[in-house]
């Protein structure tokens, strides 16, 4: 089985060595640093540049040890533990060293510390603390970076949307710089000058504005970097912390809100660093995403319609009305025509309780979590179903020896994946590959990048699988096989039709077969794609052809903050059988009506089949890929229910508006792309009149006068659900891969369409975040150099961009990493209508690009 | 100007056995392919491809007992040997050009006049650890440098001394020239490695060492200009002939390059163990102290290196015979000063040099350089405070050995000796506000 040869793989023996630190006999594995031994074993040693997941630079000097028989005072965080070494890290002359660096870093320090953000969680003023100067040898006036003559310490230099920069208070630890270089590849803060004027800066005329820059602000040892979401708001001891997670990537990224009780307000958010996820890195949108709970914009009270308006109510109003039109149409039409669409970003309990009213109480099937996603086959055990239930581990992606990536902008969609993949890379010698229909920004790292024609994507796996073939990489049986079920496809056909050359084909074909670990993935072009189930089916065929699970891990990752948990408690129309079962078991019964999923739900309104509709946390209009499809669906309905914490498109036709609360306002459970489940926890209380999901659903349920059981029967039966080993097995005979030719482009629109998150936004909530729309906070379209300038487009030029069924206006930007002939919109902004440009029944959206004279 | 006009004893090297480096420095032809050839160039890179396996080579240079002509002295053939044999990954080999220590001049002479005898020394140690690209790191200021070493590249690939199937031995090497931006701390290696490979140019903490984990991650070696240059010497005349030269344990020749108040500065090559008052006072050498004045001291071994007293001088100039007196051999400049000069007037040049050349990496050097120098620029501007002195021991204290790579020593060492040695007048420029002697040079 494909789970013991990875466990065999990660528990051979490592050699291990023992020294003595402090007189304690520690044993630590060979290749372990003095410090890492000391701090394993609860022995303290200071340190400024040392970062648990950077290369060790030895540049503070504040870790000195002495080691014996050494004649010099050691940094110990640059040296390797050895056999028999003995270490002393408490002595006169260690504790010499490091009064003499404390020294030497206070001399231009401005030591403003009452005006600093760092104060109280400084390590600066800790260690000073510590070391117990109070007064200073240095006679001289501190070098500033400030005005001539100005006596102000402040530098307070912009260095990015959210970062301020004082570099008088930096200590010169380089941590941010390698930082950004090592964990994210950005290169767009730098070291400046030499010798004690050396400054920390952007790198000329760039702003740090890279998608995992507020790390670098987390990360500074003291007051040098703050951002603007927490300068001058609160000093932290005056704050209390709560766990939570992150709700806006499906990583499950531990984090830690600081909130003040008496304002009931959350005022950052930090890295609670858990090495199995996230190596205590944030993604931006994950660290600034918390603001939208404090939002002036949040909706207060519930809304209903009267005589076409929106107008406030009380809850209890709202909810009569609900139960009074659900009731209605159930008694006219019968249950299946109400259907409901959540959010999968809300908790296990909230995403359960919507799918059991939906299934006990309501008697309907039409329950589904997804609204961005094109036409999918209606039936549930599908190979691609099958694709996204495999095990998949984070921390798997450090050691794999080769990781690839297939049909995803890694950055945009799995933003912590992809730091583990740069991880894997610079620290682990792994080789990338990517092969993705444009370049993207892991082209850096890439042993090899593999951009292929849009809509070929199962042509270049075939490619893959047939190389190998011709390579004989692979036993002959299996290749039989495959040629048979592949016939007549030949290697140098389906090189060109996918548009990589056969010598690109032949390297990621032996990077598979040499590969000892492999991690797999699949992304949105995938998953998003119509032909989803013919691009998994050549995926499977590449497994196979392989071996690739027996040595590794492959999966299409989920993509939301609960999804996981969405599909594991069977909140789709079809869930797994065995899912299925589990939920007749414990609910005694289970509709047998047809499901419909949110595609064919919208068809069915159309048609007046679906006459009543209850969105949670969703908004289809922003995000289904058919605006104007799901408009008129919506637009039909006898009664449409929508809760969500802000106004949105699809609050504003709702009949009934109900306040939402946000992930940070009730205790939750949620499950991540690993299938591990987390707890988040409340850390202020609900925002005006708004509630729980979980609390609405049996609000709701309670009007029938029926229940869905106390909480602990709720948790019960989750816990139930989520301990079903829901996996199941990739396909295990090779496969006939329907090749699809594309759907006949309409004329003049050649240039293909990719809507997709910006790096620094999720789903259609982040645009309430300030700090976020400060990095981006509209609409534009990404191009590469070459068609930019066919075009005759420049940077920030308005560009209007037309597709068959709409147009929009967005300024253009260009990015120098795409090289072929595709533009990139992002879909997060309410201001410019994205969804209304693309057609739910094409495989690929193509538009045509002009520019708008201004 | 086809060359710097510099003084070099290029005649004695010309009619002697056994001189080699300065053989042809002064024929202004010798830069030229066709002239280099005839002086019998690019003969022991033909017989090291024909005849000779890598490790022969290697072993060849170990006997021959060459040390590095860097500073360091580190014995060039085991440094070779540390490439493992067993490494799937590309080698490389730097010549290391960034020749930049106040008072050293001689890389730059050999590049200049006989930039070929630098090739064939690096495609010879290019072969020995099994290296196909090599680069030459050279100080960005040395245009002229620059010039010719990118000329004779050209010429050498063209007449096969470079490229694919070197002289039909089935051997590619290619070579590339590369320019520092201008910064001292490049020339220590792995700054060097950071900088060549586009980085800033900071030193990396060690281990792991170059030769195991440099360039790209590679095995890397980085040899001095004329370490490498000594090396096709050593082929064609064989290591027991190298041997012969200088001490037992310091083989060989060196380039002294002589500076200060010598009526005659220049670059000299002579055997290891010379006499270092000889170099300074006999006429073909020196020539004795400017003006006729009486010594005051000598740095012997470039700016990072401890001064010797005029009591010191009778000392030969190898690795062991400085190390005895306390100070090095370093890389073989030795600045001499009068008796009129003030040593506080000095270290305030050396430590401005060194203060402005620290790289910023690491906390010790970056600051308490700093600090130094506004102590000693106070001192040396009258304004001197007592304790001062005890203040700079105590700074240099704690820089010396804590430091990541050797800057933080070289800047702290010449003060330490200066203060050990003339602590006197130390004192009386603080107390005083002025100098103890006279002060007049020309160029102050």
């Amino acid at each position: 089985m494909a789970d013991d040869t990875r466990k065999k793989t990660t528990t051979k023996a490592v050699a291990t060595v023992t020294l003595t630190i402090d007189g304690k006999s520690i044993t630590v594995p060979k290749g372990t640093t003095v410090l890492e031994a000391a701090l394993q074993n609860g022995i303290h040693i200071p340190t400024f540049c040392w970062h648990p997941k950077l290369k060790s630079v030895g540049a503070c000097r504040m870790c000195y040890v002495e080691i014996e028989k050494m004649a010099k005072l050691q940094v110990s965080c640059a040296t390797e533990a050895v056999e028999g070494m003995v270490v002393h890290t408490d002595s006169d002359n260690v504790k010499q060293g490091r009064r003499a660096i404390i020294e030497f870093i206070l001399l231009n320090h401005p030591l403003d510390c009452p005006t600093c953000d760092k104060g109280g969680e400084c390590d600066l003023q800790n260690l000073t603390f510590e070391h117990g100067y109070d007064d200073s040898r240095f006679d001289f006036r501190k070098s500033r970076f400030v005005d001539e003559g100005s006596t102000s310490t402040f530098d307070d230099v912009r260095i990015g949307p959210e970062i301020v920069l004082n570099r008088n208070r930096c200590i010169l630890c380089y941590k941010c710089v390698r930082a950004n270089k090592e964990a994210f590849g950005e290169y767009d803060l730098g070291a400046y000058e030499r010798g004690n004027i050396t400054q920390i800066n952007s790198a000329p005329g760039e702003k740090v504005d890279n998608p995992f820059s507020g790390n670098l602000v987390e990360i500074c040892p003291v007051g040098a970097l703050t951002n603007s979401d927490w300068r001058y708001k609160i000093r932290v001891w005056l704050t209390k912390t709560t766990p939570s997670l992150c709700n806006f990537t499906s990583s499950g990224t531990n984090t830690l809100f600081y909130k003040e009780d008496h304002q009931n307000k959350i005022f950052r958010t930090t890295s609670r660093r858990n090495d199995d996820i996230d190596d205590g890195w944030l993604p931006d949108v994950t660290r600034y995403g918390y603001q939208i709970v404090n939002s002036p914009d949040r909706l207060r009270v519930p809304l209903i319609k009267k005589e076409g308006k929106q107008v406030e109510a009380t809850w209890d109003e709202a909810l009569d009305l609900i139960h009074k039109h659900f009731t209605e149409i159930s008694d006219k039409m019968g249950s299946v025509c109400i259907g409901g669409l959540a959010s999968p970003s809300l908790d296990n309990k909230s995403l359960y309780a919507f799918s059991k009213f939906f299934r006990t109480v309501l008697n309907s099937n039409n329950v589904d979590f997804r609204s961005d996603y094109r036409m999918l086959p209606p039936d549930a055990e599908t190979v691609f179903s099958r694709l996204c239930s495999r095990p998949f581990k984070i921390a798997d992606i450090d050691d794999s020896d080769v990781v690839f990536v297939f049909g995803s902008d890694l950055l945009r969609e799995h933003p912590n994946e992809y730091l583990r993949m740069r991880k894997a890379c610079n620290f682990n010698n792994a080789r990338v590959f990517v092969v993705n229909p444009y370049a993207t920004k892991a082209a850096d790292i890439a042993a090899l990048e593999a951009v292929y024609k849009v809509g070929s994507d199962e042509q270049a796996i075939n490619g893959i699988c047939l190389a190998a073939i011709d390579d004989n990489l692979v036993s002959g049986p299996k290749a039989k096989a495959l040629a048979e079920k592949l016939s007549p496809l030949t290697l140098p056909e389906t090189s060109k039709a996918c548009g990589i050359t056969v010598d690109d084909l032949r390297i990621l074909a032996r990077a598979l077969a040499e590969s000892r670990k492999i991690s797999f993935m699949c992304g949105e072009i995938v998953t998003r794609s119509k032909e989803r189930e013919t691009i998994t089916t050549a995926v499977s065929n590449l497994n196979l052809l392989f071996g690739l699970e027996n040595k590794g891990q492959v999966a299409s990752l989920a993509r939301y903050a609960n999804s996981g948990g969405a599909c594991k408690l069977g909140v789709q129309p079809s869930p797994a059988p065995a899912v299925k079962d589990k939920l007749k078991e414990i609910w005694g019964g289970y509709p047998e009506c047809e499901p419909h999923n949110t595609d064919s739900m919208l068809a069915l309104m159309k048609k007046e089949e679906v006459a009543g509709f209850f969105v949670i946390g969703a908004n289809p209009i922003m995000l289904h890929p058919d605006r104007q499809f799901v408009r008129e669906g919506l637009e039909k309905l006898d009664f449409l229910v929508a809760c969500d914490l802000f106004e949105s498109e699809t609050t504003e036709i709702a009949d009934v508006v109900l306040p939402l609360c946000s992930w940070a306002e009730y205790d939750g459970e949620y499950v991540n792309l690993e299938g591990r489940s987390q707890r988040a926890e409340r850390a202020v209380k609900p925002m005006f009149e708004s509630r729980p999901g979980c609390e609405i659903i049996k609000l709701i349920t309670a009007k029938y006068e029926k229940s869905l059981g106390e909480d602990e029967q709720l948790t019960s039966e989750i816990q139930q659900l989520l301990d079903l080993d829901s996996a199941l097995p990739l396909p295990t005979e090779f496969m006939a891969v329907k090749v699809v030719v594309e759907d006949k482009q309409d004329e003049g629109f050649e240039i293909p369409l990719f809507v997709t998150d910006d790096p620094h936004h999720c789903g259609h909530l982040t645009e309430k975040s300030p700090s976020l729309t400060s990095f981006a906070d509209d609409a534009y379209l990404e191009i590469g150099p070459d068609l930019a300038e066919r075009l005759k487009l420049k940077e920030g030029d308005n560009v209007r961009v037309e597709s068959p069924v709409g147009k929009v206006i967005v300024p253009a930007r260009i990015s120098e990493h795409i090289e072929n002939d595709v533009v990139l919109i992002p879909r997060n902004f309410s201001s410019t209508p994205i969804t209304s440009l693309l057609m739910r029944k094409k495989r690929i959206d193509r538009v045509t690009l002009s520019k708008v004279d201004s | 100007m086809f060359y710097s006009p510099v003084i070099t004893n290029g005649s004695e090297a010309a009619a002697s056995d056994k001189l080699h480096l300065f053989k042809y420095v002064e024929d202004s032809e010798q830069y030229k392919l066709m002239t280099f050839e005839s002086h019998g160039g690019y003969k022991a890179w033909k017989k090291v491809l024909t005849e000779m396996q890598p490790q022969q080579v290697i072993d060849e240079v170990k006997n021959s007992g060459l040390r590095g002509r860097g500073g360091a002295g580190f014995p060039t053939g085991m440094k070779w040997g540390f490439v493992p044999k067993d490494s799937s990954k590309p080698r490389y080999l730097c010549c290391n050009a960034d020749e930049s220590e106040p008072g050293t001049c001689k890389d730059r002479v050999l590049m200049e006049r006989d930039p070929h005898g630098v090739i064939e020394g690096m495609a010879i140690g290019a072969y020995a650890i099994g290296c196909h690209t090599m680069f030459i790191y050279i100080r960005g200021e040395f245009n002229h440098c620059i010039d010719r070493m990118e000329q004779a590249v050209e010429e050498a690939y063209a007449k096969g001394h470079l490229g694919k199937n070197i002289h039909g031995s089935g051997y590619d090497l290619d070579m590339i020239v590369h320019t520092g931006g201008g910064a001292y701390i490049c020339g220590e290696e792995t700054a060097l490695l950071n900088s060549l490979e586009g980085e800033r140019g900071m030193s990396r903490i060690r281990p792991p060492f170059p030769a195991i984990e440099g360039l790209y991650a590679c095995p890397t070696i980085v040899n001095n200009v004329e370490s490498l240059a000594a090396v096709p010497h050593i082929i064609n005349r064989g290591a027991e002939w190298y041997r012969t030269l200088g001490t037992e344990k310091s083989a060989g020749t060196k380039l002294f390059s002589l500076s200060g108040h010598v009526k005659r500065p220049g670059n000299y090559e002579v055997e290891l163990g010379f006499s270092l008052k000889k170099l300074l006072y006999d006429p073909a050498y020196g020539g004795g102290i400017l003006g006729d004045k009486k010594l005051k001291g000598v740095i012997p071994g470039g700016a990072s290196t401890p001064f010797l007293t005029p009591e010191m001088i009778d000392v030969n100039l190898d690795y062991e015979s400085l190390t005895a007196v306390g100070s090095m051999l370093g890389s073989g400049a030795v600045i001499v000063f009068d008796e009129d000069t003030c040593i506080v007037w000095v270290i305030q040049k050396l430590i401005q040099f060194f203060k402005h050349e620290s790289c910023g990496k690491c906390t010790p050097c970056r600051e308490g350089t700093g600090w130094l120098k506004q102590i000693i620029d106070r001192i040396e501007a009258g304004g001197g405070q007592p304790g001062d002195i005890e203040k700079i021991e105590e700074i240099c204290g704690n820089i010396l050995g804590r430091t990541i790579c050797p800057l933080g020593d070289a800047a702290v060492m010449p003060i330490q000796s200066s203060i050990r040695l003339w602590r006197e007048e130390w004192q009386y420029h603080i107390e005083h506000g002025k100098c103890m002697v006279k002060t007049e040079f020309p160029f102050k």
